[in-house]
């Protein structure tokens, strides 16, 4: 069974993602830990036109860091765009090995409210099971509340649950044996 | 859904090529990728994709060739086109060429995710219209029609040739011959079937409401028209009128019925607004319309008009060859409507349905199996199950051997094969019995 590392890159709130491991560990089963990377530079990510960091291209990086079995989330502050989307809460690929999440649109303060904390690592907590379950091989699922539903505004994330529908958690203890 | 819809992304920027695949591979659609044009057309030749994503910038062939090559192959694919701001001008062109949308990068998430969802929608009710135009096409095949003898043959080939043509048909035949069962088969395969058979059994409508049942009336056209209603020749549109009984409309009916299918043109009771309705007619009758006519009760310039083409189903009496696959096609209908295990139909049953005169043809035929079925046992009809107030017609048996053999068979089934009590009946013991029954080679029905 992978393990699981999150690291966070450019990140404030790292004591919410030690809140989160334990959870997270329940969830997937599976060993989590959070690890650091202080010498990962994002600026070459960055694109001028945009404003941006572009996720795919960070995502390939991370992949690199992958050693043996293992599932590594990084997570920043950063505004994260793929190139044919305009913004992103997070990437992963299906399957794969690495995922990003972005901080910079789950804080309240971004659209002029004052800043909830609690809010946010509840925000941050559903794109991290939403990216993960991805790297696990699950899909988007159309079933309200559960939290592989896509979203693209905070105010649909806002209305999802912080775990899965019975389908995809059964879909994700089928992908993890 | 989304599982059963492919997606094919031509972009020549390869990352935008990953981010879209890895996108929709999250939705849980199949995808897959092309860099250029020419590429996309190789892979559409091998693989029927549902929809097609198009940049429309692209070196070599561009998005707009494109997109005009995929209609010229396919022009049921979904084709996308994506563009920067600045060429909406070519999305709009795209848009002329028959492209189903287009999409400015870079997109808002929502966007696509509306466009690919509603394409699939377009693409399931696509699929859904073509699965039902099939089921319809097969509702009523001609070669369903059950029958053997000449004469049932005779009539599908006279179905099957009139279904071709527009012409007027007229069917005679006996009450419960199966006239509107015909009448659905020439509809089901004529170029109308994809339009319904709009039935009106003029029998069934008092003479003062059948004007109004046929062109439909307006508003206030006459105490209780609360509401304007169209009437069978307007909803026939397109479709077939199968004039049911046209022997029992009145004389004023029929000269406004003989107007109307010389023109095609109608008004609706109480209105001034001339309607025009493409409509095909079928009428049946039981009675003979050439008498009527020599005995005034029938106009004959209606009755040339309605007799193009002519079709008469004979009587189920002059064709007892199609008794017994007819008893056997009712016996299925009936026995899986009401989860019974009939499946067969005895011999002394058979050759008392074949002898049997049928007045109410066919119609008595499935009336009698589904009551000997409702009041049966076991998975046989026998001839106790069949209201038969008398008996078999005389036997023509002539050996005391042939006669024994008949009376212990019946006496058998009388008793559902009960050995004790049929050797009690016929005064015999069982050995004696079981002797006979070998003797006569009697088989068991179960």
């Amino acid at each position: 069974m992978p393990s699981i590392k999150i690291v966070p890159i450019q990140f404030a709130q790292v004591e919410i993602l030690e809140d989160l491991l334990p959870e997270l560990s329940t969830h997937f089963r599976t060993e989590v830990i959070l690890g650091s990377l202080p010498r990962f530079d994002l600026s070459p990510y960055f694109n001028p036109v945009r404003s941006q960091y572009d996720a795919n291209e960070i995502i390939v990086e991370l992949n690199k860091l992958v050693v043996g079995e293992m599932k590594i989330v990084g997570v920043t502050d950063l505004d994260l765009f793929i190139p044919v989307l305009k913004y992103i809460f997070g990437q992963a690929y299906l399957g794969g090995n690495a995922a990003l999440i972005s901080g910079y649109r789950l804080y309240n303060s971004r659209y002029g409210l004052p800043e909830d904390l609690n809010i946010f690592a509840d925000r941050l907590k559903k794109c991290m099971i939403h990216e993960l379950g991805h790297a696990f091989g699950l899909i988007h699922c159309q079933q309200p509340g559960c939290v592989m539903l896509p979203t693209t505004y905070v105010e649909e994330m806002d209305q999802k649950l912080t775990t899965m529908c019975s389908s995809c958690f059964a879909q994700l203890r089928e992908n993890q044996r | 859904m989304s599982k059963d819809i492919s997606i094919l992304i031509v972009d020549d920027e390869l990352s935008v090529r990953d981010s879209l695949s890895n996108w929709f591979l999250e939705d849980g659609y199949t995808v897959e990728t092309a860099e250029d044009g020419k590429s996309a057309l190789k892979k559409l030749e091998s693989f029927n994709f549902h929809i097609v994503l198009v940049d429309i910038k692209m070196p070599g062939m561009d998005g707009l060739e494109l997109n005009r090559r995929i209609k010229s192959i396919n022009d049921e694919i979904i084709v996308i086109v994506m563009t920067a701001f600045a060429s909406v001008d070519s999305a709009v062109q795209a848009l002329k060429d028959g492209a189903y949308d287009y999409v400015c990068k870079p997109f808002d998430p929502d966007a696509v995710t509306h466009i690919i969802r509603n394409a699939s929608k377009s693409i399931q009710l696509s699929s859904e219209n073509l699965s039902l135009q099939e089921r319809i096409k097969s509702l009523i095949n001609i070669d369903d029609i059950i029958g053997k003898s000449d004469s049932i043959l005779e009539v599908l080939e006279q179905v099957r040739v009139v279904s071709e043509s527009d012409s007027t048909v007229i069917i005679t035949g006996e009450s419960g011959t199966g006239k509107e069962l015909i009448a659905k088969a020439i509809h089901m395969n004529s170029t109308r079937r994809f339009f319904p058979m709009v039935t009106v059994h003029c029998g069934a409508i008092a003479e003062n409401l059948m004007e109004s049942e046929l062109f439909g009336h307006e508003r206030g056209a006459f105490t209780g028209a609360q509401y304007a209603r169209k009437g069978k020749f307007e909803m026939a549109d397109g479709a077939t009128l199968f004039l049911d009984e046209i022997s029992t409309i009145s004389m004023k009916m029929q000269i406004e019925l003989l107007r109307v299918l010389e023109t095609k043109h109608f008004t609706r009771v109480g209105g001034n607004r001339e309607f025009k309705s493409d409509f095909r007619i079928i009428c049946a009758t039981n009675r003979d319309l050439k008498s009527m006519v020599d005995a005034g009760e029938f106009r004959e310039d209606l009755y040339y008009r309605l007799n193009v083409f002519a079709i008469d189903l004979p009587p189920l009496r002059e064709r007892p060859e199609d008794i017994l696959p007819l008893a056997k096609h009712f016996i299925k209908i009936y026995s899986e409507q009401m989860n019974k295990e009939t499946c067969d139909i005895g011999k002394r049953a058979t050759k008392a349905l074949e002898n049997y005169p049928f007045p109410g043809n066919v119609r008595e035929l499935e009336n009698l199996i589904e009551r000997a079925i409702v009041i049966g046992n076991g998975n046989t009809i026998r001839l106790k199950d069949l209201p038969f107030d008398k008996k078999p017609e005389d036997p023509t048996w002539e050996s005391i051997d042939e006669m024994e053999h008949h009376h212990i068979e019946s006496i058998l089934e009388k008793y559902s094969w009960n050995i004790s009590k049929s050797a009690k009946a016929l005064g015999v013991d069982r050995a004696t019995l079981y002797s006979k029954i070998k003797k006569y080679n009697i088989p068991k029905h179960q």
